[in-house]
């Protein structure tokens, strides 16, 4: 095996400039290893980059949400400085109604109230107490995000220790809360909200929250764990809602690039990997599309399992079974992406001289869901095989507190399209792309009239899109349904829980692993922490 | 105040009968209470029509605890289970699929449809027959409580882990996925063909709210595999009698240990002195006394008509409230002059000695899940369809027939309208859907009883028509079942306990409840 250039010889390869694999890159330079990271694309990111898809205007193309990120790695890190700046609305979601009422959560809870009082005083006055539930159950769930599961069933100690600090915690909670958070983990988020709410309109924003990026409809159980799961971050706020990155996403991934290159890692884009070398079931390197092939210690795969197992390693690498659980795991596709450019701010109907504050308003989670059947209604089209034509829709303006993202005077609408199923019963996604484009507008249009008079640029992006763009199977955002047989020592495929694969060296640090997916930085994280142990074990060895 | 006995038992369901039948073989005096002037509450034959009876709500027996049948001598007092040897899935276009109990046939029949399927066909079912054997020790156990640091608690939780932890890999990963996915999911895992996936997906659905896609329907789907028929797994039988014939084998193995019952008599509150049950007032206003008081009715009953609920602690109370128990079931039942004959199969055959599941696909199920979620009955339903004559003829009148239908979805809770009104709009709707498959049923409808959630309600007193007392869904099981903190078969009044499907280890014709709450009763009663 030819060797990188004059003498420099790596310990760690990382496939994949994601977030995730960033993160892990990160942390394993910081620790003294020598990394590569290769990426395929021209930039970084992977499905948190900033693209420039029309002139002037920098377009979150993935994920526009950076709230779900580890405090522990900013901090770790030394991320936060004057290139790494979050900003987040006064205003958590707004949620336009079709009779031209409008629903705002704010970050301030008395104003909250006083807007949910005109829904339903009980809701306004129940408000609060659900927002210490949500603070409690989501910080639960967030200590478990940067555990590595245990081995299950052959667990050892060593392994179960970090859990056990979890255990106590939900213990520590008293009988009663105990107890209510093993009832919500498997619930469904219809039967939780109905629990505590009775507005349609509340209902049906905070359920929507528990789908997205789930090919499920709200009264699927495991949507209360996923409402759980999106909550985290909230702190002592409970919920919480969308929070950017001053100048786009693609700022995290190049901060997190950065701090990787300052302790000595090579990142690459433009560079695809097209095979990891295994001889005598270890990886040994990666061979490069262009034909370079690079030797290493480990490997670490920021791609999805599919796309590692079967296009990186190769089938007849791996055992039968073992390739059978990859081939099962549920992608399952359900949101496509609507990106317009807009010549003006859309004026929304709900939006009443009464409401007032306009832009506040609009620069949070805009959510078409009126309610929680709308939702479940638009889900039963996906279960069939077609989009929904009353579609879920989960927009931001990035541009109202970041104009730096447009041309003076224009913006940037970024939608969520829920739910528009990978497999379709008729036809192609090529084929169903403008008529997704058009329903979706003329969904927009009921909201906010004249909106189609505003547009200047709209790009679709369906889950075939999603899929060839990204590298997300099926279009899916979680690099795997985040369903509860799917989670743990579930997640890629039950065995393999612990970020380690069949194949020696060879590790994945993607979304495809614990915790899931959403712009966290778990899973590198995780995976990084895994790595170091293996290698600190080894050079113990020598 | 002479305590006259020293049980009384709320409700002749087949719980509560089996409770009663528990205590009395251990010596204690029991009387158990009945509304209805039969007994069986839910597992109950009646001759509806003349000279026709109908199993009329539960219709077939599977789940039954063979150690119970064993404990309490039950064949010696008249029971008896024919077994079903089929089920029969008949096709719109007119094809079909049939299985039963001969392997090689069964497998070629599948074959048909997809050779892929016949072949890990048999892998299916032994997988399935261990995670039966596996969580079987769950149905014997009453359910710990995680959040005690008692000794005895943190042992029974430690003895479960153990019992799972060395099922070893493969099970457990399989148990893992029975536990969370939906039964479609569960399924296409391992099969292709619809008809197949449609039929053993129903499973999955049967007396609950969910449809085949649903996450929590392949827990559904085990808790019907783990029927054991004489040692078979998997194997669903008829009772003699219809499954009246098993509740009144249970009501007098009760009665041979000296356990008294009396029908018409309707219990209006539970008497409780001094935080502790003394016995109960009739709705005549007639008292009754008894050292302790037990209920088989369902948990709202149970909590919230039997008492006050100002005596209730708050979190019971609300968690009460918030249990589960819409219906989503209806059950229509006829008495025909002749043999149904289906279109895929015509002439009279074994066939008809089996089950008949109306289920050519997942779709098709999913289809009328979806009706009911938005407070409708389905137009095209799920139906599970016996014919208790042709295996039991003392069913009906030579030459005639009987012949249940088993029907899903039907809400308790319906968007427009009301049962008293819609009910034959329902009755209609599952008799043009049996048309579509038996051409001639029409011709032979000597008499349609239609019975809604809403008329399950009324006549055998299940809260909002739910046939397990309470959706089986995985956060009202085991020691949330029906509340946490109250899923041990006690409550928070001394010596008032709970027996029915609504506590551990949930629905179905099982007696498991009955008998765990009875054996914990005896611990309490011998301190």
């Amino acid at each position: 095996m030819k060797s990188e250039g004059p003498g420099r010889k790596y310990e760690a390869i990382v496939i994949g400039a994601g977030h995730n694999g960033l993160v892990t890159a990160a942390y394993l330079a910081k620790a003294g290893y020598r990394t590569l990271v290769v990426e395929r694309r021209p930039l970084l990111g992977g499905a948190a980059a900033s693209e420039e898809i029309f002139p002037g205007f920098k377009v979150d193309t993935g994920s526009f949400d950076a709230g779900l990120f580890r405090p522990e790695i900013l901090a770790d890190l030394n991320l936060v400085n004057k290139d790494l700046e979050f900003i987040e609305s006064p205003a958590i979601a707004f949620a336009p109604q079709p009779d031209s009422r409008s629903l705002t959560i704010w970050e301030d809870r008395a104003r909250t109230q006083k807007e949910l009082a005109r829904f339903s005083q009980q809701d306004a006055h129940r408000y609060p107490d659900f927002l210490q539930l949500l603070e409690k159950m989501a910080s639960l769930v967030a200590s478990a995000m940067t555990l590595t599961p245990p081995t299950i069933p052959d667990y050892r100690s060593a392994e179960l220790m970090p859990w056990l600090k979890v255990a106590l915690k939900l213990k520590r909670l008293g009988k009663q809360e105990m107890m209510e958070f093993l009832r919500l983990l498997p619930m469904p988020v219809t039967d939780f909200l109905d629990e505590w709410f009775e507005s349609p309109a509340l209902k049906g924003l905070l359920g929507s929250v528990g789908v997205l990026g789930s090919m499920q409809g709200p009264r699927a159980s495991g949507t209360a764990f996923m409402l759980l799961y999106q909550a985290i971050g909230g702190g002592t706020k409970g919920s919480r809602g969308r929070r950017s990155v001053r100048g786009g996403m693609g700022r995290l991934a190049e901060a997190l690039a950065d701090a990787a290159r300052q302790k000595g890692a090579d990142l690459r884009t433009g560079t695809g990997a097209a095979q990891i070398v295994v001889q005598s079931e270890r990886a040994v390197g990666v061979l490069l599309e262009t034909g370079e092939q690079i030797p290493a210690r480990v490997i670490i795969s920021n791609a999805s399992p599919r796309h590692t197992f079967f296009d990186l390693v190769g089938a007849d690498k791996l055992e039968v079974q073992f390739v059978r659980e990859v081939k099962n795991i549920r992608y399952r596709g359900c949101l496509a992406r609507l990106i317009l450019a807009l010549d003006g701010l859309p004026r929304f109907k709900a939006m009443t001289s009464e409401t007032g504050e306009e832009s506040q308003r609009l620069s949070s989670r805009v959510t078409i869901c009126p309610d929680l059947d709308y939702l479940e209604r638009a889900y039963d089209e996906a279960k069939y095989g077609s989009f929904s034509r009353q579609p879920y829709l989960d927009i931001a303006i990035p541009t109202i507190l970041d104009p730096s993202l447009a041309p003076p005077g224009k913006h940037l609408m970024l939608i969520n399209i829920q739910y528009a199923p990978y497999h379709l019963a008729e036809g192609d996604w090529t084929q169903q792309q403008e008529a997704l484009g058009k329903a979706v507008i003329e969904a927009l249009e009921a909201y906010a009239p004249g909106i189609r008079d505003l547009i200047i640029h709209s790009l679709v992006l369906t889950p075939l899109d999603l899929e060839k763009r990204f590298g997300l199977p099926e279009g899916c955002i979680f690099h795997g349904q985040m369903g509860l047989d799917q989670l743990l020592f579930m997640r890629p495929v039950p065995g393999y829980g612990r970020y380690r694969t069949p194949i020696e060296n060879l590790f994945l640090c993607g979304a495809g692993t614990h915790p899931g997916g959403g712009v966290t930085g778990a899973p590198g994280y995780n995976a990084a922490r895994e790595v170091i142990r293996d290698l600190k074990s080894r050079r113990d060895d020598r | 105040m002479v305590n006259k006995y020293d049980a009384i038992v709320i409700g002749g369901g087949h719980n509560g009968l089996v409770n009663a039948a528990y205590l009395a073989r251990a010596g204690l005096k029991v009387l158990v209470l009945e509304r209805r002037s039969v007994l069986g509450g839910a597992s109950v034959t009646e001759e509806v029509f003349p000279g026709f009876k109908f199993s009329v709500f539960s219709y077939v027996v599977s789940l039954f605890r063979p150690e119970i049948v064993r404990d309490l001598n039950l064949p010696a007092h008249g029971l008896t289970i024919l077994p079903l040897e089929s089920t029969l899935t008949p096709l719109p276009n007119g094809d079909r699929l049939y299985r039963n109990g001969d392997h090689y046939r069964t497998m070629r029949e599948i074959a048909r449809f997809s050779p892929r399927d016949a072949d890990i066909y048999e892998d299916y079912s032994h997988a399935m027959y261990f995670m039966a054997k596996a969580v079987k020790y769950i149905l014997g156990i009453v359910p710990p409580n995680p959040s005690s640091l008692h000794p005895e608690d943190m042992n029974s939780l430690y003895r479960l882990a153990k019992h799972f932890l060395g099922l070893g890999e493969e099970q457990l990963f399989t148990l893992t996925r029975l536990m969370t996915m939906s039964s479609a999911d569960f399924l296409e895992r391992w099969f292709e063909s619809e008809p197949l996936k449609g039929t053993m997906s129903a499973s999955g659905i049967i007396g609950t709210f969910l449809g085949p896609r649903s996450p929590g329907s392949a827990y559904v789907l085990l808790h019907h595999y783990m029927g054991e028929i004489d040692g078979v797994f998997r194997s669903w039988g008829f009772s003699k009698g219809g499954t009246g014939g098993l509740s009144q084998s249970i009501a007098q193995a009760a009665q041979s240990f000296g356990a008294e019952i009396r029908t018409n008599a309707t219990v209006a509150q539970v008497i409780v002195r001094h935080a502790k049950a003394a016995g109960i007032v009739l709705e005549n206003g007639d008292e009754i006394f008894a050292d302790k008081v037990i209920s088989s009715l369902d948990p709202k009953q149970t909590f919230l008509n039997l008492l006050d609920p100002n005596q209730l602690p708050d979190d019971l109370v609300t968690a009460i409230r918030k249990f589960n128990t819409q219906g989503s079931s209806g059950k229509v039942n006829l008495a025909l002059d002749a043999l149904p004959q289906f279109a895929c199969w015509p002439r009279p055959g074994p066939h008809l000695r089996g089950a008949i599941s109306i289920s050519p696909s997942v779709d098709y199920i999913e289809r009328a899940f979806d009706q009911a979620k938005y407070g409708d009955f389905s137009h095209r339903p799920y139906i599970d369809i016996v014919i208790p004559s042709m295996i039991d003829p003392d069913m009906a009148p030579p030459g005639k027939h009987v012949l249940s239908c088993f029907v899903q979805y039907a809400p308790y809770h319906l968007q427009e309208g009301d049962w008293e009104s819609r009910r034959e709009e329902f009755g209609e709707a599952v008799v043009d859907t049996l048309a579509e498959y038996i051409p001639n049923i029409r011709d032979i409808i000597l008499y349609r009883q239609v019975l809604s959630p809403w008329d399950i309600e009324q006549t055998v007193g299940l809260t909002e028509g739910n046939i397990f007392q309470g959706e089986l869904s995985l956060w009202q099981l085991f020691f949330l079942r029906p509340a946490a903190g109250y899923a041990r078969f006690r409550t928070p009044i001394r010596d008032y306990y709970q027996c029915g499907s609504g506590t551990h280890p949930g629905g179905g014709i099982t007696g498991a409840p009955g008998r765990l709450a009875a054996l914990e009763i005896l611990k309490d009663w011998k301190q």
